[in-house]
């Protein structure tokens, strides 16, 4: 019959990332049920799109990457033409201050999340041609010019949080795909200047000199930096209802920090949370943008960690498989699926516990919701298909 | 790292990339570490400042007891409706859709809409209520929001002190629904009204300002009391208890959620008094007897150990009216500067002792020699003292010792007084501790006054040396003297018991509301003996003597006389002149009874009474009267628990 040996194929399976998945996506579901007072419709709609999600990674993992590459552009600029209907009025949902959905009744789309993966894969494909190539300003331009597109776009929606993930995943693509260092260096310099310039204007320089904030983005990063939401000249009564409001933008920082360190080392158990449950903690957050604080307060420092650790399984079998691809294409999609799964991490749980400042930005796999998670599953099932590739000549 | 090994060792970015999400890694780990494990304590503390509110709960107030553990002071069930508004959310929402309907409000003007909407949504409910009730119900739309404001997770008062039929009412109607609830709150209750009110004291809403013991704050306080004088303040600690503490979890709009009591509350203790409550009663109706509003005092003091059996003070205030609130008219009632109610004028107060404090002056003499029993003296109607004329109230004739005291003769006894000495006489009022408080707990003590050498030297000093004139007047208890019934009781108990100066009792004992069986959670309060008169017996037996004589054999105080009780006494009358004009007169009997062996020493001081012989000493023989029939009724049933104690 076979002889074992010819039979014998490497690994087709990357295991520990598909168990840390399920993890996660255990995680998530307890979780949600928990943080939405045992919301049964809700917990099963998160189900349902882990399973839709499971599907649709394992369809991207079908198709050889190289074939998927192909069609890059295209969905490049499908998710830019989406991004743009978004912003007009009657096509973009407008809720929560922003227009970020396009509503179909049962799912609210969010373009926002597939643009993410769109880039990843625009941006992979055009690396991939030969290094000498990459040298040209022309061509880093260009690429550069790719990520400031949809950048700009998710920008004026508003959804900075989203904005800003492009610029990691953008940068250490290039930085990955061999871009000269010194382009990058400068252009991170230059960008690290024009923060600081922007940071400064907006904390320290009177009114009229700012720069045009989103009066929401201005407060967030006033609370994030503790400063005073009252212009230095603000007479008593301005001053007062400064800080009321103040009072009010923190709330939820604070409430999540409570949360998070109320939950001490071991946590307070499964649904016995009290912070969601009482209500200080917005029941309009708890299960998306602060599911970790319902998560840490529920299941305490050793909780939190057991979060990380399955993070840093997904991200270093990322790297992993990024390190074994076949090809440049394939390791610059492993390495921009990596970098974007871990700025969500990294921003989300950051802002729980006050690292960095509040950004509607979910946790991937945890947080409620149907664009994310599909996003999330795909992404993954885009580094399943890197590894499983790695060798089909 | 696992990892690290298995990327190529080419690929420099790879590693640089891995490095980096690391790092971002490690910092969070770190960062979670800080605040779930280093500072969590901080964070537990903001979780309980922000949903837990404590709340005082008082515990059930101690009664006061007569010596048979007759209830004088008690606790009674008031009926209150209290208002639950977190049951009264969904009709909040409800409402609040209604008024908003389509309209664009911005954030000021939907808490403003949203408070307007509470208060009317709780401003039907409480209108409904009140036609149950068939009562007006208070309730301002300020008084709302303060309490919305301050105590969501409180209930709010309604209506208190529900009678009977309003319970019924609202049970039949309105218990059905969830915001309002029928509660039960313990109240003090003085069954007998004014009986003992001087003894007792009453209470006042306690804000708990100067409770310093208790360390705990509290967010809110149920409405307790505190004794404001008599035992009630006195024995405020030991009759309150400890309060309890509840803890309530509150949710983010500041509703209830659930409650917990962190430590029940201890229940007060029972004070029991040395009062006898027929006696006391019995006492209190002979002093109304002339007048319903009569100012005066009336003490039964056990002669052997000092026990108050009766204390009474009138008029006298109804504690009842205290709690919950006093009334703006019944507290006009009780400063009325003529009848001053609040007074307690057995030991709160002192009058000049008029003819009464022949006793003392005669014991002097006798001690001094200077009054010999067997001489006789002509009254010849007055006496003249330096160059002034004192009228003798006692018709003129021969006056000895025996009769001088039962006619109570001013000329007898300034003539003596002034063979005696002011120094004997001061000497002997200091063995009776006379110008010094009895201190009883009712903390109602004043200390009178008596003339010491010291203040005398003081006067000469200011250019008023004390004069003959001066000795005279003290002779026969008037001038620079004042006493309170009380000092009188101590006075002629020790007369009446051989020399033993005691201290009164009132408070027997303190025990547990609910005794654990054993006796020695009580805490016991011995008589004491304060002092030794230290005179020689044979005069205290003469003055004994001559006591019963002023009831027996025609003296002043024959209307005392109750047949079979033995009844010894001593009127007197003080005049209380204002330029030399006579305003007002204090009428004294001081008493003891039987004659052989004293058990009751009776006082009774009326103010602008008549005399002491015509006012007070018909009044001490009722008082007689219902001892004596106390004691019968006492021989008949049960064994005499009187005399037994202690």
């Amino acid at each position: 019959m076979f002889d074992p040996k010819l039979n014998e194929r490497p690994a087709r399976i990357e295991w520990p990332l598909i168990l840390a998945l399920v993890g996660l996506m255990v995680f998530g579901g307890v979780s949600i049920y928990s943080a939405t007072m045992g919301n049964w419709a809700t917990t099963l709609k998160q189900v349902l799109w882990y399973v839709v999600g499971v599907g649709a990674a394992s369809l991207f993992c079908l198709i050889p990457y190289h074939s998927l590459a192909r069609f890059s552009l295209v969905a490049y600029w499908t998710t830019i033409l989406l991004l743009v209907a978004v912003l007009i009025h009657g096509i973009g949902a407008f809720r929560f201050g922003a227009r970020r959905w396009i509503d179909f009744g049962f799912f609210q789309f969010q373009p926002s999340e597939f643009a993410k993966l769109a880039f990843i894969f625009v941006q992979a494909h055009f690396l991939s041609r030969p290094l000498d190539e990459l040298r040209l300003p022309r061509i880093f331009a260009k690429a550069l010019g790719m990520t400031v597109l949809p950048f700009l776009l998710i920008l004026k929606e508003p959804d900075l949080g989203s904005a800003l993930v492009l610029l990691p995943v953008g940068l250490v693509m290039m930085f990955v795909g061999g871009v000269p260092v010194k382009y990058l260096l400068r252009l991170v310099g230059g960008m690290g200047i024009l923060i600081a310039l922007l940071l400064v204007d907006i904390l320290f320089a009177p009114r009229n000199w700012q720069i045009k904030l989103e009066d929401y983005q201005r407060h967030r990063l006033l609370v994030h930096f503790g400063r005073d939401f009252a212009p230095r000249d603000a007479t008593p009564e301005q001053r007062k209802r400064a800080r009321e409001l103040q009072q009010q933008k923190s709330y939820h920082v604070e409430q999540a920090l409570i949360s998070v360190g109320s939950g001490g080392l071991t946590g307070k158990g499964w649904r016995q949370g009290t912070q969601n449950a009482l209500g200080y903690l917005p029941r309009g957050v708890a299960h998306n943008d602060f599911i970790f604080s319902v998560i840490a307060e529920e299941n305490g420092f050793v909780g939190s960690m057991g979060v990380l650790a399955l993070y840093t399984v997904v991200l270093f079998s990322g790297i992993k498989i990024a390190g074994r691809a076949r090809d440049r294409l394939g390791k610059l999609l492993a390495v921009g699926v990596v970098v974007l799964l871990f700025s969500h991490v990294f921003i989300n749980i950051g802002m729980n516990i006050r690292l960095m400042p509040v950004t509607g930005i979910p946790l991937p796999l945890l947080s409620y919701g149907g664009s994310s998670v599909l996003c999330s599953l795909i992404a993954a099932g885009i580094l399943q298909n890197v590894y499983l590739y790695r060798r089909s000549y | 790292m696992l990892i690290f090994d298995q990327l190529k060792k080419s690929d420099r970015k790879l590693r640089l990339v891995a490095i980096a999400i690391l790092t971002g890694l490690t910092t969070l780990l770190v960062g979670l570490y800080f605040v779930q494990v280093i500072s969590s304590k901080r964070y537990v503390k903001d979780l309980n400042n922000q949903s837990f509110r404590t709340v005082r709960v008082p515990s059930i107030r101690g009664q006061i007891l007569d010596r048979n553990r007759l209830p004088l002071a008690g606790n009674r069930a008031l009926f209150n409706i209290n208002l639950y508004l977190e049951e009264l959310r969904e009709a909040f929402k409800e409402e609040y859709k209604l008024r908003k309907a389509s309209r664009k409000l911005d954030r000021s003007e939907m808490t403003e809409l949203g408070l307007t909407t509470r208060f009317n949504v709780i401003s039907n409910l409480v209108q409904k209520l009140s036609l149950v009730m068939q009562q007006p119900i208070a309730f301002s739309e300020n008084q709302f929001r303060k309490h919305y404001e301050h105590w969501t997770y409180a209930p709010l008062p309604l209506l208190t002190n529900l009678a009977p039929e309003q319970v019924a009412r609202f049970q039949e109607n309105s218990s059905k629904t969830p915001a309002l609830n029928l509660e039960i709150q313990p109240v003090r209750y003085y069954p007998y009204k004014t009986t003992a009110a001087h003894v007792l004291g009453y209470l006042q809403r306690s804000e708990g300002a100067d409770d310093d013991e208790e360390t705990v704050l509290f967010n809110y306080r149920l409405p307790d009391y505190e004794g404001k004088v008599g035992i009630e303040a006195a024995f405020d600690k030991e009759l309150r208890g400890s309060a309890g503490v509840k803890s309530v979890l509150v949710n983010s709009l500041g509703y209830r959620q659930s409650e917990t009591v962190i430590t029940p509350p201890e229940p007060g203790k029972n004070v029991i008094l040395t009062l006898d409550l027929p006696i006391q009663q019995a006492t209190e109706r002979a002093l109304r007897s002339r007048n319903p509003n009569e100012r005066g005092a009336a003490i039964v003091m056990d002669a052997r150990n000092g026990d108050v059996l009766a204390l009474v003070s009138s008029p006298a205030p109804d504690p009842n009216q205290f709690t919950p609130r006093i009334s703006p008219e019944y507290w006009q009632e009780l400063t009325d500067p003529r009848q001053l109610p609040l007074i307690n004028r057995a030991t709160g107060a002192a009058f000049a002792p008029g003819s009464i404090f022949k006793i003392v002056v005669a014991l002097a003499g006798l001690e001094a020699g200077t009054i010999n029993p067997s001489f006789t003296m002509t009254n010849p109607g007055f006496i003249r003292v330096g160059n002034r004329t004192i009228h003798d109230t006692a018709p003129p004739g021969e006056y000895n010792f025996q009769r001088a005291f039962i006619k109570s003769s001013n000329a007898y006894f300034i003539r003596h007084g002034l063979d005696t000495g002011v120094e004997k006489i001061l000497s002997m009022g200091r063995r009776f501790h006379l110008g010094e408080a009895v201190d009883l707990p009712t903390l109602q003590n004043v200390r009178g006054f008596f003339p010491t050498r010291e203040w005398i030297q003081r006067q000469r000093g200011r250019g008023d040396p004390w004069t003959d004139g001066d000795t005279a007047n003290l002779s026969i208890g008037q001038g620079a003297i004042a006493v309170t019934p009380m000092q009188m009781a101590v006075m002629t108990a020790a007369v009446a018991n051989g020399g033993k100066v005691v201290w009164p009792r009132i408070v027997q004992r303190i025990e547990p509301q609910e005794p654990a069986g054993d006796e020695d959670t009580a805490l016991v309060f011995p008589n004491r003996v304060r002092s030794e008169l230290g005179v020689n017996p044979t005069h205290l037996a003469l003055i004994r003597e001559a006591m019963r004589g002023d009831v027996e054999d025609e003296g002043s105080g024959w209307r005392a006389a109750v047949p079979g009780m033995q009844v010894c006494g001593k009127t007197g009358t003080a005049e209380v002149k204002q330029g030399g004009k006579l305003v007002d007169k204090i009428t004294w009997f001081v008493s003891f009874a039987p004659y052989e062996s004293a058990r009751y020493v009776v006082v009774v001081m009326v103010q602008s009474g008549a005399s002491g012989g015509g006012t007070c000493a018909p009044i001490a023989q009722q008082i007689y009267r219902a001892i004596k029939e106390r004691e019968a009724q006492r021989n008949n049933t049960k064994p005499d628990r009187l005399a037994s104690a202690n």
